[in-house]
């Protein structure tokens, strides 16, 4: 058997693994994620968080880039509408990821990949719960095809 | 038509000689009959040169952005789509008001020769008019009177604003048009009644007629960048290879980049080789921003700052869930 048809079965036996970019704000979510780990709270290990400084640092170009570079599932989180660390960061994030979202679900990508959430430093129970929630739907949608750079591999 | 372009050699000739403006930029006569290129005259003998018809449909007023860099003062013929477009470059401070002197032209509509040469009308023409909604035409053969509607481009049929929002002096003051002014988003509509497998087919099919010429972008208004991020291919934002992951990403991105700012004049779709619905998702975009944060005026007010570049507290919020876990 050819080195490569070999390689072939053993990813076709392997179980699909979703991989979740987590675009997370340096002042809340990305303290909740420290919390939740501190706390020893369980979340799945498939989730790889990028630190940015505010949930508006995240350009859309990230997201795109994320998605085809690997990425079945992103999410965004960033403080509440109102805690941001610089005051007004996620007001306008929030206006932007509104737009970008719905434009994304009209370009004909699911919407369960990409996630946006106000998470807090303390709410380390909630960043838990929203990165089981969304690894449970991506995995049920399956690997993200439509975005994927056909140069890319795992 | 004979009319206005008197009309227009007279002000140009006037403007040039008192030193009023010392560039103007018109519409000139192309190779063909259907043609009409963007012309730049600083001699009094080049003021000829200018004409006025219906094939004039370029958008102008992003040549300013460049010529002003050499020029101190510019007058330049605008008709109510491009007006949007310098009212856009006003808020967007690529342009300063003060050096430009906008000369009004209400438009009519302008004709698409790629209609025309649909039904073989394009061969030996040698003359066209429109008298009101008729469009007569002389070829070889004789004349021929037409209906001009069958024969406007997709975004005259939709024209929201025929007579010039901003002008120094107006050329004409009929308005001889009737502007549309409810904006059903009919095209959007039809494109969100899918579901998102069939979305994303017809997107994809889109998006891989794309030979990335980038010609929406350069003709876009609103585009003005001194540097595109999809210039700049050492930070590795863009990448050439011609692939569906690349495409995508050019037209999401360019479609983002004008959210909230484009004035939905539809040159992208215009001048794009390949027709792709560019101005689809645009006018996605536009909807949503209708529909969520209230009346969309991009290119009507320079003074108010665009949807993106402000926020309000009480925003629609479609992230929020319930706080806390479980």
């Amino acid at each position: 058997m050819l080195l490569e048809s070999k390689e072939n079965l053993t990813i076709d036996k392997e179980e699909f693994k979703p991989l979740i970019v987590a675009f997370c704000c340096n002042w809340c979510s990305y303290a909740g994620a420290d919390l939740a780990g501190t706390s020893r709270l369980n979340y799945p290990a498939n989730i790889r968080i990028i630190k940015v400084p505010c949930s508006c640092r995240v350009n859309p170009n990230f997201v795109l880039r994320a998605f085809q570079n690997g990425a079945d599932g992103v999410v965004i989180a960033g403080c509440h509408p109102g805690d941001c660390h610089y005051s007004t960061g996620n007001y306008f994030a929030r206006r932007r990821l509104t737009l970008f979202t719905s434009l994304l679900n009209y370009i004909g990508i699911e919407s369960e990949r990409l996630k946006v959430d106000w998470i807090s430093a303390a709410e380390a129970n909630k960043f838990a719960t929203v990165m089981n929630d969304v690894l449970e739907k991506v995995h049920k949608l399956g690997p993200n095809r439509k975005l994927r750079d056909v140069r890319w591999k795992r | 038509m004979e009319e206005m372009i008197s009309k227009m050699k007279k002000i140009a000739y006037e403007d040039l000689s008192t030193k009023k403006v010392d560039r103007v930029i018109g519409f000139g006569k192309g190779d063909f009959i259907y043609e009409a290129n963007p012309i730049f005259i600083s001699n009094l003998e080049e003021v000829d040169l200018l004409v006025w018809d219906l094939f004039c449909v370029n958008n102008l007023s992003k040549y300013l952005i460049n010529e002003l860099k050499n020029y101190q003062k510019i007058g330049i013929f605008l008709k109510g789509c491009d007006s949007l477009g310098f009212n856009q470059l006003v808020k967007d401070n690529k342009v300063d008001p003060d050096n430009v002197i906008v000369y009004g032209v209400p438009c009519e509509g302008m004709i698409d020769p790629n209609k025309l040469s649909k039904k073989n009308l394009l061969k030996d023409l040698r003359y066209l008019r429109r008298v009101d909604e008729k469009l007569i035409i002389v070829t070889k053969q004789g004349e021929k009177e037409l209906i001009a509607k069958d024969y406007e481009y997709d975004k005259c049929l939709k024209c929201k604003h025929p007579n010039p929002v901003v002008y120094s002096e107006l050329l004409e003051s009929n308005t001889l048009r009737n502007s549309i002014l409810t904006d059903d988003f009919e095209e959007v509509d039809r494109i969100e009644d899918m579901n998102s497998e069939e979305r994303y087919e017809y997107w994809s099919e889109q998006f891989s007629k794309c030979i990335r010429c980038y010609a929406c972008r350069n003709i876009c208004p609103v585009c003005s960048c001194d540097k595109c991020i999809f210039d700049n291919l050492d930070i590795g934002v863009s990448g050439k290879a011609k692939v569906d992951s690349e495409d995508q990403f050019f037209h999401i991105v360019r479609a983002y980049h004008v959210a909230g700012r484009c004035v939905d004049c539809g040159e992208c779709s215009r001048v794009c080789p390949e027709s792709i619905a560019i101005d689809k998702l645009n006018r996605k975009i536009i909807k949503d921003i209708t529909e969520i944060y209230g009346e969309y005026d991009a290119g009507l007010n320079p003074s108010k700052s665009s949807v993106l570049v402000n926020y309000k507290l009480e925003d629609f919020d479609p992230f929020e869930t319930s706080k806390g876990g479980k």
